[in-house]
């Protein structure tokens, strides 16, 4: 009876968090889904007397992993912005039918499958006195080459990852006195303006107002005002829009050049 | 605690080949660690091949002397019987060979981190910079590649894909020119390889679901066993093959791999398109001739569209490409559905021992063609690197007769024309499967077959019949490798054309006893 009732509130909180998780346009937003997802899981597996399975489930995959996604996503994150144009027409469209097609057919059969009485792992656990030893004899001896070779797997994640983002310096580090030389010679030696004596606002994404008045393009976030264009932000003075305007075309710019020469070398 | 657990008994012996290629990689994690940096190459390039060819010789002496083991090896995860040894011998010569290629200079990025076109990265290339990883890399994929062709439960086949397939997507990005085609293939080839690995999962825990056991030959007592749970096994054993039919490129699951072909650095191309092909076809007999051979009028259907689907998809494509390596792309597709031709070609043991020799036969043929062939795609180069336009291969008979006398040589071995080992390894499938009953498809495949004769003859009349053009590709003089790899493709291609008697015999050998259970 508890059983039943655990697997229908997981199954509503878990299936609603996984659709939030398709369906949310905040990349953060889907990480913290996931893992509800992911604790729901566990929730799951301790009920069905699988309680390795469980708390392996919470500090890898829910505690390593997603936190992982997280920190990833604060570091680089905010900058990146995705192309949604669809190279191929109708692509979504089609992909959409073609997986609720999938998944109709699949609900279907699995559900016709008359599957009989759940066997479970409360008898298995019993036998092997408890599962954790169960599960140790299953992995250390018909499963143990697998377990060994999954080191290979290992390795190879942490020379890949070595591989692609491991960056040999190639010139000498700059020292305090080139980065200032650099500063200077780049004509604007200062900070950039903060809000400024005729601000109206001290918010990050609003342009600062210099002594005389004018608006200062410098003082904006360029990432932000990216932002505050795509999503239609802008303030009511067109002057200020204006400069935010004009900081997010530089930031596409800066983009575009990134991306570099498209013809590859 | 009802006391202490047994220990597993693994046999050394019967794994030595796969642990040390497996052991060799690691030695190559280590040298790369420690080793200076303007030795590493050095050191690198003896363990390597030395270890694929000590692994090579002991499956001869494993053989010679133990013979075939009968029964399945590591606490029943890995079969090491004839076909398995065969497969893994076709695949070490074949990551020897590719070796070669992969040791050639100038094929790498300098530093993969470096954004492409950045001064970063010309400073990389000016200080001469190399990732040596590529070699403990590649031996890991190919440790993967023998575990896989003769993994006998769905868990180690798993993990043996996983094992091939991560080194391989790290390759793939790691080209030293056109950097960001070759990243682009390798995100690609990662998230739709990922994605087909949930499906093989998927499929795996359906499977389980059914028979309560991920054995081989455990789901094979199963069928019979187990009653009105059918559903369960149909998905699974549709989701199975949706992971192993993107693996080996089969249509509709095809699309990987021109854009991956095309992308990676070409000596990588030649391992893929030769050792994965390889491996894939072991694990695919397994799971549908071990696993599901009692199934069979429930799959043949389904893997008669598919290999009718892939040969014609891969035949008709490859005339519309432009790019050399896309056009061997799709060969390749159009050579994994004659590949399907035998494994549909199921019946009693007979029937089976002789399309499986077929198979062995065919894969080894095609592998050391496919190798031949790119290595020479790798020496005719333009100014920004290979000239992969065919249209720049426009009279490079005239200037290199011998090199483009030698690729056409290895064309006419794809299309099967006699006197090549590909015309010996089309009938080592084809006959087989008109015994077997799949008639249909051996004319399916016999009519794809003069659709892709139509565009390698192109090609060679392009190289021989036009002028070349004034700016024309150089050929590069080749390295002693890039040479050696020519050389003994282009022999075995003369050889197992003209006189395939002993290699078929031992293909026949290997077959005679199927695989073990």
């Amino acid at each position: 009876m508890g059983e039943t009732i655990t697997f229908w509130v997981l199954a509503v909180v878990s299936v609603s968090a996984a659709l939030g998780l398709v369906f949310s346009r905040k990349a953060v937003y889907c990480a913290l889904m996931l893992g509800v997802v992911m604790l729901s899981l566990a929730v799951l597996y301790a009920v069905q007397d699988a309680p390795f399975l469980a708390a392996v489930q919470i500090i890898v995959y829910t505690g390593a992993v997603m936190m992982l996604f997280l920190f990833v996503l604060m570091m680089v994150g905010v900058d990146s912005s995705d192309s949604l144009v669809e190279t191929i027409r109708g692509q979504r469209f089609w992909a959409m039918i073609a997986g609720i097609g999938f998944a109709v057919l699949l609900a279907l059969a699995v559900g016709q499958a008359a599957i009989g009485d759940p066997a479970g792992v409360t008898g298995a656990n019993q036998r092997a006195g408890g599962n954790v030893p169960a599960l140790a004899e299953l992995i250390f001896t018909r499963h143990v080459f697998a377990f060994e070779v999954a080191s290979a797997l290992l390795i190879t994640a942490a020379l890949g990852a070595m591989v692609l983002a491991h960056r040999e310096r190639t010139r000498p580090r700059p020292t305090q006195k080139d980065l200032a030389k650099a500063r200077f010679v780049s004509g604007y030696p200062g900070p950039l303006p903060g809000p400024g004596t005729y601000a109206r606002n001290n918010a990050i994404d609003m342009p600062a107002r210099l002594p005389d008045g004018s608006v200062s393009e410098l003082s904006v976030n360029r990432v932000i005002a990216r932002h505050d264009v795509e999503d239609g932000r802008l303030p009511d003075d067109p002057e200020l829009a204006e400069a935010i305007r004009q900081a997010a075309a530089e930031e596409e710019e800066h983009n575009a050049s990134i991306a570099g020469p498209k013809e590859d070398r | 605690m009802n006391g202490a657990i047994e220990a597993p008994t693994i046999e050394y012996g019967q794994l030595m080949p796969m642990l040390l290629v497996f052991g060799a990689a690691v030695v190559g994690v280590l040298i790369e660690a420690l080793a200076p940096r303007y030795l590493r190459k050095a050191i690198h390039v003896p363990v390597t091949l030395l270890s694929l060819a000590g692994a090579f010789a002991l499956i001869i002496l494993q053989a010679v002397r133990d013979g075939v083991p009968e029964q399945a090896s590591a606490m029943g995860a890995i079969a090491v019987d004839g076909p398995a040894l065969f497969i893994w011998g076709v695949i070490l010569v074949l990551a020897f060979i590719s070796m070669l290629l992969i040791n050639d200079d100038d094929q790498f990025v300098a530093q993969a981190a470096a954004v492409p076109g950045s001064p970063e990265e010309e400073d990389a290339v000016a200080q001469g910079g190399a990732h040596t990883e590529v070699y403990p890399l590649a031996l890991f994929a190919i440790g993967g590649m023998l575990l896989f062709s003769s993994a006998n439960d769905l868990l180690i086949m798993f993990v043996a894909l996983e094992v091939m397939s991560l080194p391989l997507y790290l390759l793939c990005g790691l080209a030293r020119r056109r950097r960001l085609l070759s990243q682009e293939a390798s995100v690609k080839y990662f998230l739709l390889g990922a994605f087909s690995s949930g499906f093989f999962l998927y499929g795996m825990a359906l499977v389980y679901g059914f028979a309560g056991t991920v054995d081989l030959g455990g789901i094979s007592s199963a069928l019979a066993s187990v009653g009105g749970q059918d559903s369960l096994l149909y998905i699974g054993v549709a989701l199975l093959g949706v992971g192993l039919f993107f693996k080996i490129g089969a249509a509709p699951f095809q699309a990987w791999k021109p854009d991956v072909y095309q992308g990676a650095p070409t000596p990588i191309t030649a391992l893929m398109a030769s050792g994965t092909l390889v491996a894939a076809f072991g694990a695919v007999l397994r799971v549908f001739w071990v696993a599901l051979g009692n199934l069979d009028w429930d799959w043949r259907p389904v893997m008669w569209a598919v290999a009718i689907l892939t040969m014609v998809v891969g035949a008709i494509l490859a005339i519309t490409q432009t790019d050399i390596k896309r056009m061997l792309a799709y060969s390749s597709i159009a050579h994994a559905g004659f590949l399907l031709i035998g494994v549909i070609a199921t019946g009693d043991a007979e029937q089976n021992s002789g399309s499986l020799s077929g198979i062995l036969f065919y894969l080894l043929t095609y592998g050391i063609t496919t190798v031949g062939a790119f290595a020479v795609v790798t020496m005719v180069r333009d100014a920004g690197g290979e000239a992969g336009h065919l249209s720049r291969w426009a009279g490079l008979g005239k200037r290199s007769p011998l090199l483009a006398g030698i690729f056409a040589f290895f064309l006419l071995a794809f299309a099967g024309i006699p006197l090549t080992s590909g015309f010996f390894g089309k009938y080592a499938v084809f006959a087989p499967a008109v015994s077997g009953g799949a008639l249909g498809l051996v004319v399916v495949g016999v009519i794809s077959s003069a659709v892709a004769a139509f565009f390698y003859v192109r090609v060679i009349v392009l190289m021989f019949f036009s002028e070349p053009a004034a700016d024309g590709p150089t050929v590069a003089l080749p390295s002693v490798g890039t040479a050696a790899v020519v050389t003994i493709a282009a022999a075995a291609t003369v050889v197992l054309g003209v006189f395939p008697q002993p290699v078929l015999d031992l293909a026949d050998q290997a077959a005679s006893a199927l695989f073990i259970r």
